[in-house]
């Protein structure tokens, strides 16, 4: 099976080379013949690529350590649900699964267009087939063959980090890659546009799905990372402005400014340019963020050289992409002429650019962070690194004008919003607002940043809140309904609408969520069995921890466990008993030989409680259950409003797939046939 | 339909403001950088560095390393790690690291580090911030899988 997936990955190569040729050449001379022919090489490489990821699959499961990739991301212990995903444990299974997703997409697009915007099709199978030839080309010549086999055969292989054992990191990656490659159907057909001429608002129509899909799949895989980092990294914390983190934030800032000004387009005809470039940037980041995460270019610069071969093929690649779509922009420039102007600095579309310009200086800031290592090292031969701080004094500031935008975007009206447009519905939102802050000022929060978010975050909410109800009043009063079935009419009928509200009320929660870390505590102390620890809750309990003691065991290398140390902690909330909470440390066989630690939390809508075994007093002792060896290290954390985060996240998912539901609306389908129909016409005539 | 001077004077107003606040952010980013950034040196670097400049000691720098096998203790009754670290490439240039707070679950006393701190005159570095180098980019050389199998 393996000696086929390998054969199939090679196979793909000439295919992926025919159709991207094809799909060009169809565009431009609209030959049936060459057009079928490019979107028939479409299936052949997603069965290829499918067959070639199975073999890697079946390497992990037989144990084929033969194999570099295999040998170094499984051994014979490992649980078959890590050997299933061990696709997409490390850099060279990834690049492959990537292809396979993007594969996967394009077969989607291919079916579901097969009758339908054929003017279109041609340049995107083009541009698909293009994508996935350099991603074939990258596997077999960058040194990075997930088939590449050792000159030996290890008894057994190095085994998959534990850190990495974890659901939500078996989760995070594919969830990230389908964003990232769901959005390359947006360029490609972006790029359609741009060869076949078509550049009106069309292609974003087309894409609107795509476009909201990716952003799901980015959101959620994002927060995904951040819910593993929280619980399995034993700090405490879900961010760390870390270059792999920031990579896969950067295209999500790109994508959420472009979710955003697409509407301006949409609705006025107006940033044609900038949508077009934020596609393509978009797209460029994507790609950049597969490299960074999965190559390690950033931290380890002095192991750069054992990267330069992939780095110099993969920063190849953008820059031809780059160059080949700027030209592209430039030569259609008469064409994407405004058709319209901005009318009015308070009006929509200015707090769209608004939005637009903070999201783009937000990404800015963090590629330039994150990159900054490389800068000053190329400049000046001395390298600077900037850390958290820098990230959070530039990204704070922007991240509340945005969540105040979030208020302000959706209620002002297009063109140009009257005094009494903005009295109307600012005023109630405000004075909530202002009198929140007050109110926490009064309840004892002093820290300024987290004081500041709430407040705004109750004027937003405040103002989305209020645009549910008017709605849902309005319509029980109109259509004579119940308020529930009102409100339900509301959102189905406009899911568009009412779907980017439930987003932004995700954000607002998340941002609620964030500034709660101004008021996180840490306090470590070093028990013994029965001691009882106090710890004050800035929300004004007191949680007495009473540490049980060790409980080891041993294990005989199963699932490669060495033996586990679980210490067990009472937990009672103002004298009231509130069960047990546990934390480990595991040794594992064959990676480290330092445990590793399994941390506990107890999660309400308010805080959350988080143990961490830092240490044992006496690990050998403890082993060999030694009664008095039971001394341990215990960090207590309290982690106030962290819930809220992904309470928000779960809303954002929500708003996203309200948006996203498909519209049974026949007016519309028979309009689109009707277009359809022009389309070809224009396409005929170019 | 406006007439061209008041669109001019719509589009200045409106260009105010971008540029207001692309001015601020690049304003944000500037000062970000100046007032938090640190020196990423080697171990070489930083010594040959101090040893220019005895100032240096005061200022806070970021520098990788090796931990040499063997040297990890920790020191009874509180939470403080020591431990010898050396260049990459020079094994020569080492120097002792203290560092107070919990060690990262990654950390062994053979592995590559990142520390954020100062190196005092007494030649000690006194590290707040202790990163290992990330778990999911641990790969082998097949020197390494040869002694797996053994």
């Amino acid at each position: 099976m393996t000696i086929i997936g390998e054969f199939a990955l090679w196979i793909s190569l000439p295919i992926a080379a025919w159709g991207m040729v094809l799909g060009y050449a169809g565009g431009r001379t609209l030959r049936g013949d060459l057009v079928l022919s490019a979107e028939r090489s479409i299936y052949m490489v997603f069965v290829l690529l499918l067959v070639a990821s199975l073999g890697v699959g079946a390497a992990f499961l037989g144990d084929r350590f033969e194999f570099w990739y295999v040998a170094n991301y499984s051994n014979a212990n490992l649980e078959l649900f890590y050997k299933i995903t061990g696709l997409w444990a490390g850099q060279r299974g990834s690049l492959l699964f990537w292809a396979l997703l993007l594969a996967l997409f394009a077969v989607i697009t291919v079916v579901t267009n097969r009758k339908k915007h054929r003017e279109f099709m041609p340049y995107v199978v083009g541009v698909l087939q293009t994508i996935l030839l350099f991603f074939i080309v990258v596997l077999l010549f960058a040194d990075v063959n997930p088939f590449e086999r050792l000159a030996f055969t290890p008894a057994d292989g190095r085994g998959l980090n534990p850190q990495l054992q974890n659901y939500w990191m078996t989760i995070h990656p594919p969830t990230l890659y389908l964003g990232f490659t769901a959005f390359t159907i947006p360029f490609a057909f972006a790029v359609a546009a741009l060869l076949n001429g078509r550049l009106d608002a069309r292609w974003i129509q087309l894409t609107r799905r795509w476009i909201l899909t990716s952003w799901l799949f980015l959101s959620v895989g994002i927060v995904f990372g951040m819910r593993w980092a929280y619980e399995e990294l034993g700090w405490g914390g879900y961010w760390f402005w870390d270059p792999v983190e920031n990579a896969s934030l950067l295209p999500w800032l790109t994508a959420t400014a472009f979710l955003h000004s697409v509407q301006i387009q949409e609705n006025r005809g107006m940033l044609k340019v900038w949508n077009m470039s934020l596609v393509l940037l978009t797209f460029l980041l994507t790609i950049f963020a597969t490299f960074l995460t999965r190559s390690g270019l950033i931290e380890s610069v002095h192991s750069f050289a054992q990267e330069l071969k992939i780095a110099y093929i993969f920063l190849g690649f953008m820059g031809t992409v780059m160059a080949a779509s700027v030209v592209l922009i430039i030569y259609r420039l008469p064409q994407l002429r405004s058709e319209n102007q901005i009318e009015s600095f308070l009006s929509r579309e200015s707090a769209f650019l608004f939005n637009n310009l903070l999201l783009l200086g937000a990404a800015f800031s963090v590629m330039w962070g994150t990159m900054f290592p490389l800068i000053s090292e190329g400049f000046t031969g001395q390298e600077i690194s900037v850390g958290p701080p820098f990230f959070e004094r530039v990204n704070f500031p922007i991240g509340l004008v945005l969540l105040t935008l979030v208020g302000i975007g959706p209620v002002i009206a297009w063109r140009r919003a009257s005094k009494r447009n903005l009295q109307k519905n600012f005023t109630i939102p405000i004075a909530v607002g202002v009198v929140t802050g007050i109110a926490l000022f009064g309840l004892g929060a002093r820290h300024e940043l987290p004081l500041v978010t709430w407040s705004i975050s109750a004027f937003v909410l405040t103002v989305i809140v209020t645009e549910f109800w008017k709605g849902t009043r309005a319509r029980a009063r109109i259509e004579g309904e119940g308020h529930l079935l009102a409100f339900f009419h509301l959102i189905t009928r406009n899911r568009r609408r009412w779907g980017g509200y439930t987003v932004h009320i995700g954000f607002v929660l998340m941002c609620i969520g964030f500034a709660g870390a101004g008021y996180n505590q840490d306090t470590r102390f070093n028990v013994q069995p029965g001691d009882v620890v106090s710890v004050a809750s800035p929300f004004g309990h007191v949680y007495d921890l009473t540490y049980e003691g060790l409980s080891m065991s041993i294990g005989r290398g199963e699932r490669n466990l060495l033996w586990q140390a679980i210490a067990t902690v009472s937990v009672s909330q103002d004298g009231t008993p509130k069960g047990i909470l546990t934390t480990e440390k595991r040794q594992y066989t064959n990676r480290d030989t330092q445990p590793m630690t399994e941390v506990g939390i107890r999660s309400i809508v308010s805080e959350d409680l988080y143990l961490i075994l830092s240490a044992m007093n006496d690990t050998g002792g403890a082993l060999s259950n030694d009664p008095g060896a039971q001394g341990i290290d215990l960090q207590v954390l309290i982690k106030p409003l962290v819930s809220w985060i992904w309470i928000g996240c779960l809303f954002i998912a929500l708003g996203t797939v309200i948006a996203l539901w498909p519209n049974v609306d026949r007016a519309r389908l028979a309009r689109e046939k009707a277009e359809e129909k022009a389309g070809l016409a224009t396409a005929a005539a170019h | 339909m406006l007439d061209s001077e008041d669109r001019m004077k719509k589009n200045g107003r409106f260009m105010v403001g971008l540029v207001g606040v692309a001015t601020v952010v690049t304003y944000l980013i500037w000062t970000g950088v100046s007032e938090t950034m640190v020196y990423y040196m080697t171990p070489v670097e930083l010594i040959e560095k101090v040893g220019e400049d005895p100032t240096f000691h005061d200022v806070g720098v970021k520098v990788g390393g090796m931990v040499i096998p063997g040297t990890y203790s920790r020191v009874e009754g509180e939470l403080l790690h020591v431990f010898t670290v050396r260049d990459l490439v020079d094994e020569a240039s080492t120097f002792v690291v203290e560092y107070r707070d919990a060690l990262p679950d990654t950390f062994t006393d053979a592995s590559e580090v990142v520390l954020e701190g100062r190196l005092r005159s007494d030649g000690i570095f006194e590290a707040n911030v202790l990163l290992t180098k990330c778990g999911s980019r641990y790969e082998a050389s097949p020197e390494e899988l040869a002694g797996t199998s053994q």
